[in-house]
């Protein structure tokens, strides 16, 4: 289950992308997301398709690397344009029994199908061209404005970029104690639903207890090293915008001009 | 405050004082009972002097809970005295406003390797106390790229710390510290979770720092091989400081420090046995060359002819034989036939873990598994009890196909007994006794004969009765491993496979351990597989050694066999013990001697030989 988590998924290419702020990316998937969502016509979602194509052409990442992603939310996909295509009131193309399609819902289906796909193929895209560590970095300066409302945007940080140092021994740690058990005769494979949540125990007791062990040691080995939060801390490495982030910036807000436009100038005549 | 370069700060009687100054330092920890209610003090540190010249290494041993640990927290302020005072470059730590200073200036390198490294990459662990220190961007990267250097990592610099060996890691952690500019780093037992070669690595790295830097350096370990570079060796019991002095002072005295748990390095404790059979050589012997330098100045050159003319040819066994082969049954063995196994199979990554493997493993044997981590032992250990099941090949118990569909797999863990690296870390219930019970349980035996076992494997492993109810996790560390390995034993097993039951264990521990494994296999009979890293115990308990290397199995025989082609095992990055070596030493300055001896024991008996030729 931890295996499949695609915050790891990092594949390098060193492409225009993968060279890009990570502010810009995460920015950029932003506002790709909301521009799904909010706009609905036809026009909006050929922009939309442009703009995510050229973007995994230039990251040179294998499509079907984006497609991975896609298998987490297959069931939700299918359920959704299942739902969408039967219950969509509207001009009836075609029934069967009590079931009937109506012209309506074919379209919001389709939609709905594309925009979910962009959705996870664009996400794909930033984890996929950037560094988890890279991606803490660009969400800790974004979100710095919080800390006004004293929100601990640094410690979260910290905790994520742990996290991820931890997640591949824990998983280690993991499987040294399952096999440990099962030396002892544990079972995880048989019985009913409430025997092996049982079975659990052995488990994850001393997971837990190795987990604070090694927290204990960590925040040691830390303080050791001088630290003592975010306040006067510099960064070895710094996040500098470069002049291709300008013009990434620049093609972000043309596809949204764009988008926008499309979406006034449809509407005004009506065409929607 | 910020400023924790420690630049500008003036040191006042620094030539005078030494770099650390710690005066009746007293730590106590308040001992808590289950609700959290204070039950009463344990004093940690009881008055504890110990003065640290600079520039200097500095050994502190001691036995398992001896106080060493948490002296060594009071240098970096982690701690704070109770009573007396801790000075680190004539700043006291009591003091909050010399706190980042210290921490600067008395930088720390932990046991685990995993533990102690905060960044996702390399060079940004290093970067870590350089960032929290304020450095300036340009700056931290000179820092970084620096220290790495000087550890032998930058090559490494953008990699997964994850990826890398026990050693490597070791090194990245004291290239942290360095990146701080400290003037003292304080080593906790920075070897006690690494194989030889991980060790040796961050050894030579401590006597570079020391050397080349200046930095200076404390030391704390329970290996005695690697105290012998110290300028000076405090030995630590119950929060006191029992001996100090050089280490040829402290190792004079054998029996006072196997007293405190500890030891003495090998040669040493030759010339002490051989003292005690009335053939006296100084006390206090530290290395192979004293030793021989010793031998040659007591024997008056008798023996000493420069030169191997005149030295018969050592019995050599020309052939290697296994001595056990025709008496093991195959019927009563554990058997594997052409093991392949491979890890991510299929994938780009992957990887032959066991490569042809065919073994038999006979009842009654006592069998020593030796190679570098990544040689393939786990995996080899895990077929044993079908943990994990053969690529290719097979594996046969008492004459039975484990992969049979018919075979009983429960039967096999329970006849086949695996107790993990640092197994007290899956204990899980709330007294040491249901735990034991978890094994016979889940093999199906009722209650009372579940406790019935518990009762006996407890009782084999020494554990005393008061500790049956208490909590795992209540008992001390060598305690803990001891319960461990009831849980495996109340299974009662045929076969018991032990890796590294040794591990961080003080000497003491260590070998209460062994004795513990020889007994069951002496007396309840039970065979014995020992996963190992020290070729000494290898060589002191052992009678069949297989040595494994890159998936193979490269050798398989007797201790005198294996020990014998040392060079070969050199290339696999492991060694002989270091006897083996001595003798070998021995015999090329001309004393005709055997030189395949591989215990303390032997060598010794071979000395007085050579030296009584009437007896």
């Amino acid at each position: 289950m931890l295996r499949d988590i695609t915050l790891g998924q990092y594949y390098d290419t060193r492409s225009v992308i993968h060279e890009l702020d990570p502010r810009t990316k995460i920015t950029g998937t932003f506002v790709f997301i909301i521009s799904l969502f909010i706009f609905r016509s036809a026009a909006a979602v050929i922009l939309a398709t442009l703009f995510l194509v050229s973007a995994v052409l230039l990251s040179k990442v294998p499509f079907s690397y984006m497609l991975r992603g896609m298998k987490s939310i297959f069931f939700i996909l299918i359920l959704t344009v299942v739902l969408n295509m039967f219950l969509t009131p509207g001009i009836t193309v075609f029934s069967f029994w009590i079931f009937k399609i109506t012209d309506e819902g074919l379209k919001i289906a389709a939609f709905t199908a594309i925009r979910l796909i962009y959705l996870i193929i664009g996400s794909s895209l930033m984890t996929l061209t950037t560094t988890p560590n890279n991606l803490t970095d660009g969400l800790e300066s974004l979100m710095s404005p919080l800390k006004i409302f004293k929100v601990p945007v640094h410690e979260v940080a910290m905790m994520m970029s742990i996290a991820l140092r931890f997640i591949p021994i824990l998983m280690e740690e993991t499987d040294k104690i399952m096999k440990a058990q099962e030396a002892r005769g544990a079972d995880f494979d048989s019985g009913n639903v409430i025997e092996r949540a049982k079975a659990l125990v052995p488990i994850l007791v001393p997971l837990f207890v190795s987990a604070f062990r090694r927290a204990n040691d960590l925040a040691l080995a830390m303080e050791a090293r001088c630290y003592r939060g975010g306040e006067g801390r510099t960064k070895m490495k710094p996040l500098v915008y470069k002049k291709r982030d300008l013009a990434a910036y620049a093609v972000l807000f043309f596809y949204l001009a764009l988008v926008i436009a499309s979406g006034i100038l449809l509407s005004r005549y009506g065409l929607a | 405050m910020r400023d924790c370069h420690g630049i500008g700060v003036i040191r006042r009687n620094s030539t005078v004082m030494g770099i650390v100054e710690a005066k009746d330092l007293v730590f106590e920890y308040v001992k808590r009972d289950e609700e959290g209610n204070a039950e009463g003090f344990v004093r940690a540190l009881d008055g504890v002097n110990i003065s640290i010249k600079k520039g200097s290494i500095i050994a502190i041993l001691g036995g398992n809970g001896s106080g060493k640990s948490t002296f060594a927290k009071h240098i970096n302020a982690i701690l704070y005295p109770g009573e007396g005072s801790v000075f680190v470059d004539g700043k006291d730590t009591r003091k909050p406003e010399n706190l980042w200073d210290i921490r600067q200036e008395a930088g720390m390198v932990f046991q685990n390797p995993d533990n102690q490294i905060i960044g996702n990459v390399v060079e940004e662990d290093v970067g870590f106390g350089p960032e929290n220190m304020g450095i300036p961007t340009g700056e931290i990267w000179e820092r970084v790229n620096e220290s790495l250097k000087a550890v032998g990592m930058y090559a490494y610099r953008k990699h997964s710390p994850n990826k890398l060996s026990g050693g490597q890691k070791q090194r990245v952690a004291i290239a942290g510290v360095m990146a701080m500019h400290p003037k003292c780093i304080i080593m906790d037992e920075p070897t006690a979770m690494l194989d030889p070669k991980g060790r040796k690595e961050v050894i030579r790295q401590m006597r570079a720092l020391n050397d080349v830097e200046r930095i200076t350096v404390i030391l704390i370990t329970h290996y005695m091989e690697e105290a012998i570079y110290a300028d000076k060796i405090f030995v630590m019991d119950e929060g006191r400081v029992a001996m100090q002095g050089t280490p040829r002072e402290i190792f004079s005295d054998v029996e006072a420090l196997k007293k405190l748990r500890l030891d003495v390095p090998q040669c040493t404790y030759l010339a002490h046995v051989l003292s005690k059979e009335g053939f006296t050589l100084p006390k206090g012997i530290l290395t192979r060359e004293e030793f021989i330098q010793e031998m040659v100045k007591h024997t008056g050159g008798r023996f000493y002819s420069g030169s191997l003319e005149g030295v018969s040819e050592p019995k050599k066994p020309s052939h290697y034989t296994d001595p056990g082969r025709s008496k093991r049954d195959p019927r009563e063995s554990l058997i594997l036939d052409h093991v392949n196994y491979f890890y991510e199979k299929g994938t780009s990554g992957e990887i032959k873990a066991l490569n042809d493997i065919s073994l038999q493993i006979g009842k009654g044997e006592f069998i020593g598994l030796i190679g570098h981590t990544g040689s393939g032992k786990s995996t080899l250990v895990q077929h044993l009890n079908g943990l994990l099941m053969p690529g290719s090949g097979h594996v046969y118990f008492k004459g039975q196909d484990i992969s049979d569909k018919k075979f009983n797999k429960k039967d096999l863990r329970s006849s086949v007994g695996l107790v993990f690296q640092y197994p007290e870390h899956q204990l899980f219930e709330e007294t040491v006794f249901k735990d034991v019970c978890f094994g016979p349980k889940n093999t199906g035996k009722s209650q009372k004969d579940a406790e019935l076992a518990a009762f006996e494997a407890l009782r084999a492993v020494g554990l005393p009765e008061e500790y049956y109810y208490s909590s795992p996790f209540e008992l001390s560390g060598g305690q803990k491993r001891r319960a461990a390995i009831a849980g495996v034993l109340a299974m009662k097993p045929e076969i018991l496979i032990l890796d590294e039951p040794t591990a961080g264990l003080d000497p003491r521990g260590r070998d209460e351990i062994l004795d513990l494994i020889k007994d069951l296999h002496e007396k309840q009979g039970i065979t014995i597989v020992l996963v190992s890293h020290s070729m000494e115990d290898v060589a002191n308990y052992v009678g069949r050694i297989l040595v494994m290397d890159k998936g193979r199995i490269i050798m398989d025989g007797d201790t005198r066999h294996v020990f014998m082609r040392y060079k070969e095992l050199e290339e696999m990055g492991l060694s002989a013990p270091t006897v083996t070596y001595l003798m070998h030493d021995l015999r090329d300055r001309g004393f005709d001697i055997d030189p395949y001896v591989t215990t303390i024991d032997e060598a010794k008996r071979e000395i007085m030989r050579i030296l009584s030729p009437g007896i």
